[in-house]
């Protein structure tokens, strides 16, 4: 009895009455007007599709993945999403870890809806295989500081997250060419969600008898908020979702304003999320460019191809379709090296990944001309190395077994089709090894 | 506050951040003397150990207690503080002092306090209470009266609002000298302002906009430093007047 009501906020007579009462003159306890949103930070991980958005206090990250499956009977062509909603017991005293409460299952429903009845997310992009294959994009939403308004930031936290992920592109390929194959991020770019519009959900709280409206409420305000609504919108003016909870009723008028002044919001906030995103795109794209001077492809297209079809059959036998997985990498590593005894083309693929020790980045044709007359070293080969994020690559595996880490090291990100010169990327301490780690590798 | 320099008495550690497990006093070393242990502290047999991080400190004649700043409070017996009435009992008014367990204020720890006049508080009223005892474990007692008998400032706090601080500030709050904040925001504001050290402090004036100037000044100041402090003053009272 003692812990469940320590648990719960406990509003002093004094605040709700102080809530009010300073309402009248159009003041907030933290010093707001009454429709002024709080400071809105987004920020994105390192993975396409995850976001952090902090709406003053309240802290919310959103995490989008993708998977294939087989389509609903009625929706052959479609693909589908999901939200995902999780209240972490450090938001609040009350949350409780394990299943959604009610508040939670609400939240999701909000957000869900503003998605699905706009049609925000293109759904037709999403199908491979009509009938038998589509992209089923999950998105998580972790609740991680309730500062008040859940909702708003929730729905901000998708959008961002939707906005950056990109899914892996899709192939036919096989012997009869219907077998469809998922292309590992390093290979072939992902591609970016189609969203048409971006639908802002803008809360409203309205706290005392006399309909004050307040947006944005804090979780003080809304501990003592009479009702609220949740009016979900995008730019062009479209309502896509409208929530009321609560008990006071609200006057017609107060809810026309309340709208007027919900898109004026929307403008705001997605203008805000526009910005983050082109920040984060941007960013992403320096990333890929090279950093050093390219060599040139010695290998004929033909042999290019062939290579790419032999790399892309082991990726069908990756289950997962995630986004820069690091166990598509591991995997089609594993994979690929026993292919490696059979192909001859040691074609530069084009794009190998960063982060991907094993991946046939490596021009080795070149690299045994150039490094003819050095003594090879035995390089310890750790599959770990070949699991390591970007980052850790660049710091760790330096010193650590393979070239083609070290190089991942050197230029973080995918490269453009031209060649690279691994010749200059490398430092003559480490070509010993790549000799040694490429003839390894094609033994294993 | 101060820690005045050391005697043969007090510990060495005095004004020195000590971390819990650490020995600050040999009891056996000195006989025939009363210690007063505050917060933070322990007694196992003859040596004194500390049990909260935090700086030691000292005052005379012969007051302990560690001191740190958490969101979160520990009660400790003695210490003036803000809570919130919870619920009502037969005998008790079941009190959130923001500790980890209720605290139960006796219906009778009133000044003039009979089984006739005992004061109905509904649920949610705001009190400034006085911590009679906090053992671990037990829930902690409150009086609404100090020693002596007397009510003296303690009771229920009508109007104004409270405002979340840490245990840091609250200490700040209260020391003297008085606090910069306090002062330059008296000088042409007047408020009046209730600290409970359990890390929020409520605040009273006649207009809100001037509880809510008050409240959050204090709030923000926290993490300045001294001359940002100043800077950020002035220009909050500049943009008043």
């Amino acid at each position: 009895m003692d812990q469940r009501q320590a648990n719960s906020l406990i509003m002093t007579v004094n605040e709700k009455k102080f809530i009010e009462s300073a309402l009248l003159s159009d003041i907030r306890v933290d010093g707001r007007r009454p429709f002024d949103y709080r400071n809105l930070t987004i920020r994105f991980g390192s993975e396409d599709g995850s976001s952090e958005v902090q709406l003053g206090h309240t802290q919310v990250i959103g995490f989008v993945s993708a998977q294939l499956i087989q389509p609903y009977r009625d929706r052959p062509t479609e693909g589908t999403f999901a939200i995902y909603i999780e209240f972490s017991p450090m938001a609040d005293p009350s949350f409780e870890a394990g299943r959604p409460g009610e508040t939670a299952v609400e939240l999701g429903q909000i957000v869900d809806r503003g998605l699905r009845e706009s049609r925000a997310i293109d759904t037709e992009s999403l199908c491979v295989v009509a009938g038998k294959l589509v992209w089923s994009i999950r998105i998580d939403l972790h609740i991680i500081d309730n500062g008040g308004n859940l909702v708003d930031a929730a729905n901000i936290a998708a959008l961002a997250a939707l906005s950056t992920f990109r899914r892996p592109e899709c192939t036919f390929g096989g012997e009869d060419g219907q077998e469809v194959i998922v292309n590992p991020p390093d290979l072939w770019e992902p591609l970016p969600l189609i969203i048409h519009h971006l639908p802002v959900a803008v809360t409203f709280g309205f706290i005392g008898k006399e309909n004050n409206v307040v947006i944005d409420p804090t979780h003080y305000e809304e501990a003592v908020m009479g009702g609220s609504m949740t009016a979900t919108l995008n730019t062009n003016g479209d309502i896509c979702a409208i929530q009321k909870a609560g008990g006071d009723g609200v006057l017609q008028s107060v809810i026309m304003q309340c709208l007027r002044i919900a898109s004026v919001k929307a403008g705001d906030i997605t203008s805000k999320i526009k910005n983050a995103v082109e920040a984060y795109n941007t960013q992403r794209s320096l990333r890929k460019i090279k950093r050093h001077d390219p060599l040139p492809d010695e290998q004929g297209s033909i042999d290019v191809a062939k290579y790419h079809m032999e790399r892309l059959t082991l990726g069908s036998d990756v289950s997962t379709a995630g986004h820069s997985n690091m166990e598509i990498g591991s995997q089609s590593n594993e994979r690929d090296e026993t292919n490696k005894k059979n192909t001859t083309a040691k074609g530069f693929s084009g794009r190998p990944a960063s982060w991907d020790p094993y991946s046939r980045g490596v021009d080795g044709d070149a690299l045994k001309a150039s490094l003819a007359s050095r003594v090879t070293a035995p390089p310890d080969k750790h599959i770990k190395s070949s699991r390591q994020v970007k980052a850790d690559v660049a710091k760790s595996s330096q010193r650590s077994s393979d070239t083609n880490s070290f190089q991942e090291a050197k230029k973080i990100g995918l490269q453009t089709d031209e060649s690279k010169t691994l010749k200059d990327a490398v430092k003559p301490r480490q070509k010993r090894r790549i000799n040694k780690s490429t003839s390894n590798s094609a033994a294993t | 506050m101060e820690a005045k320099p050391s005697s043969n008495l007090s510990s060495k550690f005095v004004d020195q951040v000590v971390v819990p497990g650490d020995v600050i006093l040999d009891l056996s070393s000195m006989a025939n003397q009363t210690i007063k242990l505050g917060g933070g502290l322990r007694q196992d047999g003859d040596s004194i150990s500390v049990m909260k991080a935090g700086t030691l400190r000292f005052t005379k004649p012969n007051k302990y207690w560690v001191e740190s700043s958490h969101k979160r409070y520990v009660p400790c017996a003695g210490d003036n503080v803000l809570g919130v009435v919870v619920d009502t009992k037969p005998e008790n008014f079941l009190v959130d002092i923001r500790g980890p367990a209720l605290a139960f204020l006796p219906v009778l720890a009133f000044e003039g306090g009979t089984r006739r006049n005992i004061p109905k508080f509904e649920v949610g009223t705001l009190l400034y209470v006085r911590v009679v005892n906090a053992n671990t474990g037990m829930n902690p007692e409150l009086s609404c009266m100090d020693a002596s008998g007397k009510a003296a400032e303690y009771g229920v706090l009508k109007e104004g609002y409270m405002f979340e601080s840490s245990t840091g500030l609250s200490r700040m709050l209260l020391s003297s000298p008085p606090y910069p904040v306090l002062e330059a925001l008296g000088k042409k504001l007047s408020f009046e302002i209730a600290v409970g050290i359990n890390g929020c402090f409520w605040v009273n004036a006649s207009q809100s906009s001037t509880v809510i100037l008050v409240g959050n000044a204090i709030q923000k100041s926290e993490s300045l430093s001294m001359v940002q402090q100043k800077i950020y003053l002035e220009k909050l009272l500049k943009s008043i007047q």
